[in-house]
Protein backbone atom coordinates (compact mmCIF):
# COMPACT_ATOMS: atom_id res chain seq x y z
CA UNK A 1 0.00 0.00 0.00
CA UNK A 2 2.73 2.68 1.18
CA UNK A 3 5.08 1.36 -1.85
CA UNK A 4 2.12 1.68 -3.99
CA UNK A 5 1.49 5.10 -2.81
CA UNK A 6 4.76 6.23 -3.00
CA UNK A 7 5.37 5.30 -6.97
CA UNK A 8 2.24 6.45 -7.81
CA UNK A 9 3.36 9.33 -6.83
CA UNK A 10 6.70 9.39 -7.78
CA UNK A 11 5.21 8.41 -11.51
CA UNK A 12 3.00 11.59 -11.55
CA UNK A 13 5.76 13.52 -10.49
CA UNK A 14 8.14 12.17 -12.94
CA UNK A 15 5.61 12.88 -15.85
CA UNK A 16 4.80 16.41 -14.79
CA UNK A 17 8.57 16.92 -14.81
CA UNK A 18 9.07 15.39 -18.09
CA UNK A 19 6.50 18.17 -19.76
CA UNK A 20 7.85 21.03 -17.60
CA UNK A 21 11.65 19.80 -19.24
CA UNK A 22 10.27 19.42 -22.47
CA UNK A 23 9.00 22.51 -22.22
CA UNK A 24 12.44 24.24 -21.12
CA UNK A 25 14.38 22.26 -23.29
CA UNK A 26 13.87 25.06 -26.12
CA UNK A 27 16.03 28.38 -26.26
CA UNK A 28 13.39 30.66 -27.23
CA UNK A 29 10.99 29.59 -24.69
CA UNK A 30 13.71 29.55 -22.04
CA UNK A 31 14.40 33.45 -22.98
CA UNK A 32 10.18 33.81 -22.60
CA UNK A 33 10.79 32.62 -19.29
CA UNK A 34 13.52 34.74 -18.13
CA UNK A 35 12.01 37.74 -20.02
CA UNK A 36 8.43 37.07 -17.94
CA UNK A 37 10.43 36.95 -15.11
CA UNK A 38 10.72 40.71 -14.96
CA UNK A 39 7.12 41.18 -15.04
CA UNK A 40 4.06 40.12 -17.50
CA UNK A 41 4.68 41.31 -21.30
CA UNK A 42 1.57 41.07 -23.74
CA UNK A 43 2.08 38.37 -26.69
CA UNK A 44 2.74 41.33 -29.45
CA UNK A 45 5.89 42.84 -27.61
CA UNK A 46 6.97 39.48 -26.59
CA UNK A 47 6.99 38.30 -29.91
CA UNK A 48 8.63 41.47 -31.50
CA UNK A 49 11.88 40.01 -29.26
CA UNK A 50 12.19 36.97 -31.61
CA UNK A 51 13.38 36.54 -34.83
CA UNK A 52 10.41 34.18 -36.00
CA UNK A 53 6.57 34.67 -37.16
CA UNK A 54 4.15 35.00 -35.34
CA UNK A 55 1.90 31.61 -35.65
CA UNK A 56 5.58 29.87 -35.04
CA UNK A 57 6.15 31.86 -31.72
CA UNK A 58 2.67 31.48 -30.81
CA UNK A 59 3.51 27.46 -30.67
CA UNK A 60 5.81 28.48 -28.11
CA UNK A 61 3.28 29.86 -26.05
CA UNK A 62 0.88 27.65 -26.41
CA UNK A 63 3.73 24.61 -25.38
CA UNK A 64 4.41 26.85 -22.49
CA UNK A 65 1.31 27.46 -21.11
CA UNK A 66 0.12 23.80 -21.63
CA UNK A 67 2.51 22.45 -18.96
CA UNK A 68 1.72 25.50 -16.54
CA UNK A 69 4.70 27.56 -17.12
CA UNK A 70 2.86 30.66 -17.79
CA UNK A 71 -0.66 31.69 -18.10
CA UNK A 72 -2.26 34.11 -20.46
CA UNK A 73 -5.42 36.20 -20.23
CA UNK A 74 -6.79 38.45 -22.85
CA UNK A 75 -8.08 41.69 -22.05
CA UNK A 76 -9.94 43.61 -25.55
CA UNK A 77 -7.16 42.36 -28.47
CA UNK A 78 -4.08 42.54 -26.31
CA UNK A 79 -3.03 38.78 -24.91
CA UNK A 80 -1.17 39.33 -21.61
CA UNK A 81 1.75 36.45 -20.62
CA UNK A 82 2.47 35.96 -17.01
CA UNK A 83 5.05 33.96 -15.03
CA UNK A 84 4.03 31.10 -12.96
CA UNK A 85 6.74 31.00 -10.65
CA UNK A 86 5.04 28.19 -8.77
CA UNK A 87 5.57 25.71 -11.57
CA UNK A 88 8.88 26.90 -12.64
CA UNK A 89 9.84 25.94 -8.41
CA UNK A 90 8.83 22.02 -9.26
CA UNK A 91 11.98 21.90 -11.33
CA UNK A 92 14.03 23.14 -8.77
CA UNK A 93 12.28 20.47 -6.53
CA UNK A 94 13.53 17.83 -8.01
CA UNK A 95 17.14 18.78 -6.55
CA UNK A 96 15.93 19.63 -3.30
CA UNK A 97 14.35 16.30 -3.16
CA UNK A 98 17.57 14.53 -3.75
CA UNK A 99 18.82 16.61 -1.10
CA UNK A 100 16.26 15.68 1.17
CA UNK A 101 17.04 11.85 0.74
CA UNK A 102 21.03 12.40 0.98
CA UNK A 103 20.65 14.05 4.29
CA UNK A 104 18.04 11.31 5.76
CA UNK A 105 20.23 8.88 4.35
CA UNK A 106 23.28 10.45 6.47
CA UNK A 107 20.86 10.76 9.21
CA UNK A 108 20.57 7.00 9.73
CA UNK A 109 23.88 5.91 9.06
CA UNK A 110 24.98 8.54 11.56
CA UNK A 111 22.98 6.64 13.83
CA UNK A 112 23.77 2.93 12.53
CA UNK A 113 27.66 3.59 13.53
CA UNK A 114 27.05 5.45 16.40
CA UNK A 115 24.73 3.35 18.27
CA UNK A 116 26.69 1.26 20.94
CA UNK A 117 24.40 -1.96 20.55
CA UNK A 118 25.26 -1.48 17.02
CA UNK A 119 28.81 -1.35 16.83
CA UNK A 120 29.04 -4.62 19.05
CA UNK A 121 27.79 -6.51 16.13
CA UNK B 1 30.52 21.51 -8.73
CA UNK B 2 27.05 23.29 -10.42
CA UNK B 3 25.24 25.07 -8.46
CA UNK B 4 21.92 24.23 -10.40
CA UNK B 5 22.21 20.87 -10.80
CA UNK B 6 24.85 19.20 -7.82
CA UNK B 7 24.96 19.04 -4.00
CA UNK B 8 26.94 18.81 -1.12
CA UNK B 9 26.13 18.14 2.22
CA UNK B 10 29.36 17.52 5.07
CA UNK B 11 28.99 16.15 8.56
CA UNK B 12 31.35 15.04 11.01
CA UNK B 13 30.22 11.40 12.41
CA UNK B 14 31.63 10.42 15.96
CA UNK B 15 32.51 7.08 14.78
CA UNK B 16 35.77 5.91 13.00
CA UNK B 17 36.72 5.38 9.14
CA UNK B 18 36.85 1.66 9.67
CA UNK B 19 33.18 1.82 11.01
CA UNK B 20 31.70 3.95 8.47
CA UNK B 21 33.92 1.89 5.65
CA UNK B 22 32.40 -1.21 6.83
CA UNK B 23 28.94 0.19 7.22
CA UNK B 24 28.77 1.19 3.36
CA UNK B 25 30.79 -2.09 2.35
CA UNK B 26 29.67 -4.85 4.21
CA UNK B 27 25.86 -5.76 2.62
CA UNK B 28 24.07 -6.92 5.87
CA UNK B 29 25.23 -3.16 7.35
CA UNK B 30 24.22 -1.33 4.76
CA UNK B 31 20.98 -2.80 4.54
CA UNK B 32 20.68 -1.68 8.06
CA UNK B 33 20.42 2.19 7.11
CA UNK B 34 20.05 2.47 3.44
CA UNK B 35 16.43 3.05 2.90
CA UNK B 36 14.21 4.88 5.67
CA UNK B 37 11.79 2.45 7.83
CA UNK B 38 9.66 0.35 8.03
CA UNK B 39 10.94 -0.44 4.17
CA UNK B 40 13.19 -2.71 4.01
CA UNK B 41 16.48 -3.23 1.97
CA UNK B 42 17.77 -6.19 0.44
CA UNK B 43 21.30 -5.80 -0.85
CA UNK B 44 21.51 -7.97 -3.98
CA UNK B 45 25.64 -7.40 -5.29
CA UNK B 46 27.89 -4.95 -3.42
CA UNK B 47 31.02 -5.61 -5.24
CA UNK B 48 33.37 -2.69 -3.64
CA UNK B 49 36.05 -2.13 -6.38
CA UNK B 50 35.91 0.02 -9.57
CA UNK B 51 33.41 -1.60 -12.16
CA UNK B 52 31.71 -3.64 -9.40
CA UNK B 53 27.80 -4.01 -9.19
CA UNK B 54 25.87 -2.08 -6.69
CA UNK B 55 22.14 -3.41 -6.77
CA UNK B 56 19.80 -2.81 -4.04
CA UNK B 57 16.03 -3.99 -3.69
CA UNK B 58 13.28 -2.26 -1.38
CA UNK B 59 9.96 -4.50 -0.09
CA UNK B 60 7.43 -3.33 2.37
CA UNK B 61 6.34 -6.82 3.28
CA UNK B 62 9.66 -8.71 3.56
CA UNK B 63 8.06 -10.41 0.69
CA UNK B 64 7.88 -8.76 -2.40
CA UNK B 65 11.37 -6.95 -3.10
CA UNK B 66 10.83 -3.94 -6.07
CA UNK B 67 14.28 -2.79 -7.70
CA UNK B 68 15.84 -0.13 -5.98
CA UNK B 69 19.74 1.06 -7.03
CA UNK B 70 21.02 -0.31 -10.12
CA UNK B 71 24.47 1.29 -9.91
CA UNK B 72 28.21 0.54 -10.75
CA UNK B 73 31.42 1.70 -8.68
CA UNK B 74 33.80 4.39 -10.30
CA UNK B 75 36.17 4.58 -8.01
CA UNK B 76 37.14 2.61 -4.64
CA UNK B 77 40.03 3.94 -2.43
CA UNK B 78 39.81 1.73 0.70
CA UNK B 79 38.61 3.72 3.88
CA UNK B 80 38.58 7.05 2.04
CA UNK B 81 36.44 7.60 -1.09
CA UNK B 82 33.94 5.63 -2.72
CA UNK B 83 32.62 6.78 -6.03
CA UNK B 84 28.96 5.56 -7.81
CA UNK B 85 27.03 6.26 -10.51
CA UNK B 86 23.32 5.10 -11.47
CA UNK B 87 24.23 6.65 -15.17
CA UNK B 88 25.06 3.17 -16.33
CA UNK B 89 23.76 -0.08 -14.20
CA UNK B 90 25.55 -2.94 -13.14
CA UNK B 91 25.89 -4.99 -16.21
CA UNK B 92 27.32 -1.42 -17.58
CA UNK B 93 24.71 -0.54 -19.74
CA UNK B 94 24.03 2.71 -20.12
CA UNK B 95 20.62 4.06 -18.42
CA UNK B 96 18.38 7.10 -18.26
CA UNK B 97 16.93 6.69 -14.63
CA UNK B 98 14.96 8.80 -12.97
CA UNK B 99 14.57 11.77 -12.16
CA UNK B 100 18.05 12.12 -13.54
CA UNK B 101 21.22 10.30 -13.44
CA UNK B 102 23.77 11.07 -10.91
CA UNK B 103 27.46 10.54 -9.65
CA UNK B 104 28.02 10.36 -5.81
CA UNK B 105 30.89 10.55 -4.71
CA UNK B 106 31.17 9.54 -0.09
CA UNK B 107 34.84 11.11 1.14
CA UNK B 108 36.33 10.17 4.50
CA UNK B 109 38.87 11.83 6.43
CA UNK B 110 40.06 12.19 10.03
CA UNK B 111 38.66 14.33 12.28
CA UNK B 112 39.34 15.15 15.79
CA UNK B 113 35.78 13.92 17.06
CA UNK B 114 35.98 11.25 14.43
CA UNK B 115 35.08 11.06 10.85
CA UNK B 116 35.03 13.84 8.53
CA UNK B 117 32.16 12.48 6.27
CA UNK B 118 31.63 14.47 2.96
CA UNK B 119 29.24 13.58 -0.07
CA UNK B 120 28.71 15.42 -3.76
CA UNK B 121 26.17 14.21 -5.83
CA UNK B 122 26.40 15.59 -9.30
CA UNK B 123 23.55 14.96 -11.57
CA UNK B 124 23.20 14.73 -15.45
CA UNK B 125 21.27 18.03 -17.24
CA UNK B 126 17.48 18.12 -16.86
CA UNK B 127 17.42 19.43 -20.77
CA UNK B 128 20.17 16.40 -21.85
CA UNK B 129 17.61 14.12 -20.67
CA UNK B 130 14.61 15.92 -22.48
CA UNK B 131 17.21 16.01 -25.88
CA UNK B 132 17.03 12.27 -25.42
CA UNK B 133 13.23 11.70 -24.96
CA UNK B 134 12.51 14.09 -27.97
CA UNK B 135 15.41 12.06 -30.13
CA UNK B 136 13.49 9.05 -29.14
CA UNK B 137 9.60 10.43 -29.70
CA UNK B 138 11.23 11.76 -33.35
CA UNK B 139 12.29 7.98 -33.99
CA UNK B 140 9.25 6.34 -32.98
CA UNK B 141 7.10 9.13 -34.92
CA UNK B 142 8.84 8.28 -38.09
CA UNK B 143 8.40 4.88 -37.73
CA UNK B 144 4.59 5.32 -37.05
CA UNK B 145 4.16 7.40 -40.28
CA UNK B 146 6.44 4.89 -42.27
CA UNK B 147 3.83 2.88 -41.21
CA UNK B 148 0.82 4.58 -41.75
CA UNK B 149 2.18 5.90 -45.62
CA UNK B 150 2.55 1.76 -46.37
CA UNK B 151 -0.53 0.84 -45.11
CA UNK B 152 -1.89 3.69 -47.05
CA UNK B 153 -0.75 2.56 -50.15
CA UNK B 154 -1.50 -0.85 -49.51
CA UNK B 155 -4.66 0.12 -49.49
CA UNK B 156 -4.82 2.56 -52.54
CA UNK B 157 -3.69 -0.45 -54.56
CA UNK B 158 -6.74 -2.33 -53.67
Amino acid sequence: MLQHEILSHVAQYSAQLDGLFVALADPTRRAVIRRLGRGPASVGDLAGEFPMTLPSFMKHVRTLESNGLIRTVKSGRVRTCVLNRERLALVDGWLAEQRRIWEERTDRLERFVTDPKESRQ
Amino acid sequence: MIPDLDLSLERVIRASRTTLWSAWTDPSRLERWWVPAPTLCRVDRLDVRPGGAFVTRLSDDGVVFVPHVDACFLVVDELERIVFTNAIDSAWRPTNPAPLPMTAEITLSDHPDGTDYRIVVRHGDPAARVRHEELGFSTGWGRCTEQLARLAESEAAL
